[in-house]
Formats: C-alpha cells, structure tokens, sequence
C-alpha cells in the first residue's frame, strides 16, 4: 500500500494543512494526486510554492515491536498502522500487551527491537507534546488546586500563556466545574477528578490522542462524556487510539482495529474490511421460537447463542439462502436475518481461541 | 538534560516544598531543636534536683576534717545554702554504725550522700561515696575539686612548702592552643572552631536526611498515585528526576543558606564580639566550598534517596529500604563528629578523599585543621564524578522502578534493572 502521499504547496485550492488532510484509502489519494498535478500544471507559477509538507496516509506506524521483561515476552514484532483522523482500537485481553505496546509508542518504554514512525519520521520525544495520554491507571497530585494542575500539565507539555488559560476555563465551565477552579483536587468527588483528567489529556488541542482502557473506573456519566470528546476530537481530524477488551465498545467507535494476543498481533486493518471478510459465512439473527433442528444440519459449522442474538455459520457463503429457508419452513419467527455480519466478538475467538477463562475476561455485552 | 519540561517539574517542586509551612517550620526550628537539645543536656546534666544537697562529710583525722570545711565554706554552692554539709570526724569502726544509722536517711534521700575520707587518702586519693545515686557525676565535679585541695593541703602543710608551692601543685596543665597554617599568622585557637565543625556536620547529615526522606516520600506518592504515568507521558523520566532533584536541592541550599547566615555574620562581621575562647578562624571561601560541597551532597543523595523511593510503591516498604543510604549517611557523620577530638587522625585524611564519606568529613576536618588546596581540589572532584555517576545509575533504577507496582522487587532483581533497556 502506497503509504507516502505528497510533497506540496500548502496554498494549493485542497488547503492542505498537516494533520488535517484525510486520507483513507487509495481511491481518494488517486483522485487527489490527479487535481493536484492539473492545478500544479495550470498554475505553474513559483508564489503556490510556500511550504514543503509530506503528507502521510498513516499518522503513525508500528513496525515490527518487540518488547520483553525478563523472561516475558510483553510484545512479539508487532505491527501496525494507524490512519489520519481515524480512531483505531487495540484489542485484546487483559495481559495480551496492549499497555505495553501503548507504552513503546508513548516512548514510556524502549522497545528492545523496532520502532514507531509518527507520519514518517521516526519518533522521538518530541511526539509527546502532540499527543494527550490517558493511561489507565491515572491520577493527579491530590493537594494542587483544580486550576493549578492543568496549567502545570499543560506547560509540561510546552502550552503557557493566556490562551491556555482561557481554554481551560472554558473546559472547566463546559464541565461545570468553573466554580472549582482554587479547590484542591483532593476535595473534588472521583467523578469530578476524572473530569479534570480528561481537560489535562486534551487541554494543550494534540494531533493524537491515546487513551488506555479509558473506560475503566469511569461512571456513565462520564463515560458518556469521553464518548462525546472521541468523536467531537475525531470531526477535528485528530487521531485517537485507544486500547481496550471491551469488543463491543470497539466495534462501535473504531475505524480501525489491532487485534493483539500474548503479544503478538493477530489481525489488523479497517474493521469494515475485516468483518467483510471473516462475515461472508456468518449470518447474525435475531428470532423467537426453537432452532435446535439446525444442529443436524450438515451444512451449518457452528452455532453460537450471544444471548439477544446467536450467531450461525454456514459452510459455503451461498448456503445463507438454505438456512433462511430452513428457518421460514419451520415457522421460527424471525426478528432479524443479517447475513455477512460477525461480530468482533467472534472473529476474535476465532482467532485467539475461546477458554473458559478467556470468556470471563472478555465482555461482549 | 536541563530544558523548558525539567524547569517546569523543578518549579512545582519549588512551589511545594520552598513555599510550605512545613519548610518553614524545620528551617527555623531545627536551630531552635539544635541549641535547645545542648542547652537540655547541659542543664540535665547540672541539674541537681529542686531539693538541697545534704552531705555528711566524714574523715579519719580531724586535719582533714578541719581542712575539707575551710574549703568548702568559702564555695558559693555552699554560702548560698544550696549544699548543707556536715563534716565529722571518726575511725572506720565508728563509720560502720554511723553508716547503718544512717541508712535509712539515704534511702529515703534527706541525706543525699556519706562521704568517707580515710587517711589513706593521703596516699592514694581514694575516697568513699555512700549514696542511693552512686553516679551522681554532676555531685562529683563539683565536690571533686574541693576534696582535692583539701587533701593537698594535708599532705604538703606537714611537710613545711610554702603557700605558693602548694598553689602550683593544686594547678593542672592548661592548654593554650595556637594554629599555625601557611598563609596566616600563627592564631590563638579557641573552642569555636570545634563548636563550628559539629554544627556544620550535624546541619549537613540533618539536611541530607531530612530532604532524601522527603524526596523518596515525593517519588514513592506520585507511584501510588498513579500519576507518573500521566507524566511519563509529556516528560522522560530523566527530565522528571532531573526537575524534582534540583527543586529539592534548590530548597536545601536556601535552607542552609538561611543556617549559615549568623556564621557568616560572626565570621565578616565586627558585630559579634566573641569571646577569645571562642574565636572561629573561618573565611568566606570556606562557607562557599561548604555550600557547594553541600549542593553536590545532595544531589547524591538525593539521586540515591529517589531512586530507593522508585523501587518500593509505599512508605513502610521505602523506609526498611533505605538501610545502604542511611549507612552511606551514618557512618561518615560518627567519622566527622569524632574528628572533633583528634582532627589530624589518618582516618579523617583518608576518609575525606573517599567518595560518599568526603562530604561530610572534608568539611569537617577544613573547621578544624588546614587543609592543603590539592585535597580540597581532590575530594571536589572526587565528589563531582561521584555525582555524576550516581546520578546516571539512579536513573535508571528509577526509570524502570516508577512504572513497577505491586511485588516487592529483591535486591538481586533491581541490580538487573540496570541492564534493562528501557
């Protein structure tokens, strides 16, 4: 895949600006290289030429990490890509290496072979002041005042001055803590301290944002809320990645996925594309009345009951047509009949494997 | 290493720790504590009770007898009433019944303590003390003296001195101590530079632990409130540990500063006139290497406190860990204290070149003797490289310490940290 897009005049009719320019697949690049190389050819005139810019399909790359503690190997040559203004979900089970990978991209952690390239280059320390971080285990210093913290964290990541100020007051009363701004983070309530952990990760506007397990600890209040700043940050065109063994949450929100298992990744790419791919014998259905008929089936492989819906798979794509026949012919009222859809539940079993103690671990509301 | 990111942390830790009460409170209290606890001592040790003394006072002869009053009559502890004393003159059969009788008066303490003097003292100087305390060492120094004279009243007046011979040999040897250096005159040398020496090791040993504590307190509360990760991610760990050491470092060197200022005062000043017994014969260059001497201490240390803090993820554990620092503290501090009363001894030499010792012992033995600029250069230097390596070495057990939670980690795994590539 074509990965390098660019070398252009940041005033060209796109407006292209770094970081800003979205660009999923190759159709669009194609279409965009071709207007570009009419107007560089009908304006050939030297003033377009103001900035030289690369753009990249990828904001970042994971290409081939490794990581081990001791005789643990945490992360096993994993790789990656993550697109421009996507949000991409790295899956996989509690102490599959999610945090530790996060860590290597952070540049928390070394990795002990490897690298992560952030839109070409490869990336240093200076990434940190473009990314806003949310790690699982988070906290603040309990005695510093509301507004204190997030002048400090913001300047921690270069931000001081008026704007930063303004911008979190403004945070601050869309949270409806304004009030708050001189109390000591020790006297806010949990909720309340988890806001302001969410203003110090996005205060200082980051092209990226990280967030691991961001989910756990939280109330829905505030789960909701972190919803709304994904995706109000993801009309921006920032990128965010998130790591997460919550399926079903990822299936939602995510562009893209990684999916990772005792260290290694086992799948990645568009999650459209994917459930494409592994849906194709899969009919997800919804129904009321017995279907246990349909274990003598010799065209059906496997069947699997999630509760509101059980998931079937046949043994050819055509044999889809068979099983809705076979329904209706034994009068099973049928609410919903999705073929081609699987869920990432379920390519994720059948990829990782499903013991007993890994379905504990894994939530598929 | 020092950038916009590590000005940032070093600035909160100004903020919390220069601006605290607490700093506040220690800096102008550990002097108070300081002079208090030798002026507790020195009245604890002088202190003899609310009550009287009474003392029977008994002798074998009544020469002696008769002596010991006119000696003791004419004491002020004496003519104030604070010391009721009996004298009586008996042989050492009647002394045994008078001490059985009086036996009860001991115990329930009207009579302080019988006090036998027998001829024999004449010859050996031996007397008895018959007391419920019998280490009442405040009660001897100050009777000692008397007793003594005394006795060599006895035992020169039959043996036709005159009054002034018997003066000379009551006197012991004073010592009259002058210190001679290359550069200056030959100086009287008094008690201050002793006093000098102990203040400046005693403020030196408190400040390393008292700051180290606070510093490995710091570390060990921003793991267990899981902020560091948050940090982590806009600052390295060595711009986060770089930040918080010169913050830390920052506030003890204003500390000290603020100790020092009466010395310096007494030293370039004409305000304090001290008495000759006390002349300190120290210059401005010597309270500047002090400083330094100190700022590079605590860095050290304050390398070692943080990385012991990243190791463990509470205080309990943190504290029992501490023991190899704490030694690289105790030990060097006794060595100081002790030059006091030898400072020439070939340990101290030695000691003051040997990193980790060098910086409390150098200063110590400079209060003292004259050092020769080479040493001085040396253990300077000595403490630079110790510094430096320190400060790498901590670096890395805390960048790997910081992210570990849980386990307890043994010594044999954090020696590994060291190879890790983080």
């Amino acid at each position: 895949m074509l990965t390098r897009v660019i070398k252009c005049g940041a005033q060209i009719p796109f407006e292209l600006k770094f970081g800003k320019l979205i660009v999923t697949d190759t159709g669009t690049l194609r279409n965009m290289l071709r207007q570009f190389s009419k107007d560089f050819v009908l304006n050939n005139d030297i003033h377009f030429y103001i900035n030289l810019i690369w753009i990249y399909m990828f904001a970042l790359e994971v290409k081939n990490l490794s990581k081990s503690f001791g005789n643990l190997k945490a992360v096993d040559n994993a790789s990656f890509e993550v697109p421009e203004g996507s949000i991409f979900g790295l899956i996989g089970r509690n102490g599959a290496g999610k945090t530790t990978t996060i860590r290597m991209m952070m540049n928390i952690y070394m990795p002990d072979s490897g690298e992560v390239v952030l839109r070409g280059a490869t990336m240093g320390q200076e990434f940190k002041d473009h990314v806003g971080y949310l790690p699982e285990e988070r906290g603040l210093y309990k005695k510093m005042k509301v507004m204190e913290t997030l002048l400090y964290f913001a300047e921690l990541k270069g931000k001081t001055g008026k704007e930063i100020v303004e911008r979190a007051e403004d945070y601050l009363e869309r949270f409806e803590l304004l009030d708050r701004k001189t109390s000591k983070i020790e006297d806010l309530s949990k909720g309340n301290q988890q806001k302001i952990q969410f203003i110090t990760t996005i205060l200082h506007d980051p092209d990226f944002i990280i967030l691991d397990e961001p989910f756990s600890g939280l109330d829905p209040i505030n789960t909701n809320l972190l919803k709304n700043i994904i995706i109000e940050k993801k009309t921006e065109g920032k990128v965010i990645i998130f790591s997460t063994h919550l399926m079903d949450f990822a299936e939602r929100m995510c562009d893209y996925i990684a999916m990772i298992d005792e260290g290694k990744i086992i799948l990645n790419g568009s999650l459209k594309d994917i459930k494409s791919k592994y849906g194709q014998r899969n009919v997800s259905l919804t129904h009321e009345g017995d279907i246990s008929f349909l274990n003598s089936q010799p065209f059906i492989e496997k069947i699997e009951d999630f509760g509101n819906s059980t998931g079937i798979r046949v043994k050819e794509a055509s044999q889809t047509q068979d099983l809705l026949k076979l329904l209706i012919d034994h009068n099973v009222k049928i609410k919903k009949f999705d073929a081609n859809d699987i869920s990432l539940y379920e390519i994720f079993l059948e990829l990782a494997g499903s013991e007993e103690e890994h379905h504990k671990e894994l939530s598929h509301v | 290493m020092f950038n916009q990111k590590t000005f940032a942390v070093m600035k909160r830790e100004l903020r919390e720790k220069l601006l605290s009460k607490t700093f506040l409170l220690m800096t102008f209290l550990i002097p108070v504590f300081m002079f208090g606890g030798l002026a507790l001592q020195t009245f604890v040790m002088s202190y003899s009770g609310n009550g009287d003394t009474f003392l029977s006072i008994v002798s074998e002869t009544p020469k002696i007898t008769n002596e010991l009053q006119k000696e003791f009559s004419d004491k002020p502890f004496v003519k104030k009433g604070k010391f009721v004393i009996s004298y009586l003159t008996m042989n050492k059969e009647t002394f045994k019944k008078f001490l059985n009788q009086s036996r009860q008066d001991l115990i329930s303490e009207k009579l302080t303590a019988v006090i036998y003097v027998p001829e024999s003292a004449l010859k050996d100087k031996k007397v008895e003390y018959y007391s419920k305390n019998p280490n009442n060492n405040s009660l001897f120094e100050k009777i000692r003296g008397s007793i003594n004279t005394a006795l060599i009243d006895v035992y020169f007046g039959n043996k036709y001195f005159s009054s002034d011979d018997i003066r000379f040999a009551r006197e012991g040897v004073d010592f009259n101590s002058f210190r001679v250096s290359k550069q200056k005159e030959i100086e009287k040398e008094g008690y201050g530079n002793m006093v000098v020496s102990f203040l400046l090791t005693f403020l030196l040993y408190f400040s390393l632990l008292f700051l180290g504590t606070m510093m490995m307190r710091s570390v060990v509360a921003e793991k267990t409130n899981r902020i560091v990760e948050v940090l982590l991610s806009s600052v390295s760990s060595n711009e986060l540990m770089s930040g918080k050491i010169i913050g830390t470092a920052i506030t003890g060197l204003v500390q000290m500063a603020i100790w020092l200022l009466p010395l310096v005062a007494v030293v370039s000043t004409s305000w304090f006139a001290l008495p000759e017994k006390f002349t300190i014969s120290m210059n401005g260059w010597q309270i500047l290497y002090f400083l330094l001497n100190f700022l590079i201490g605590l860095v050290t240390f304050l390398g070692l406190f943080a990385s012991v803090g990243a190791i463990f993820d509470n205080d309990q554990d943190a504290q029992s860990g501490l023991w190899p620092v704490m030694l690289l503290i105790m030990i060097p501090f006794f060595i100081a204290i002790s030059l006091v009363s030898n400072p020439g001894s070939p340990i101290g030499k030695i000691t003051s070149l040997i990193p980790f010792f060098s910086l409390m012992v150098m200063p110590a033995r400079m209060s003292l003797v004259d050092v020769s600029l080479l040493e001085i250069l040396g253990s300077l230097f000595i403490n630079l490289a110790t510094m430096i390596l320190i400060f790498m070495f901590a670096g890395k057990i805390y960048r790997v310490g910081i992210l570990r939670t849980g386990k307890k980690p043994s010594w044999s795994e954090v020696v590994k940290w060291l190879k890790y590539k983080y």
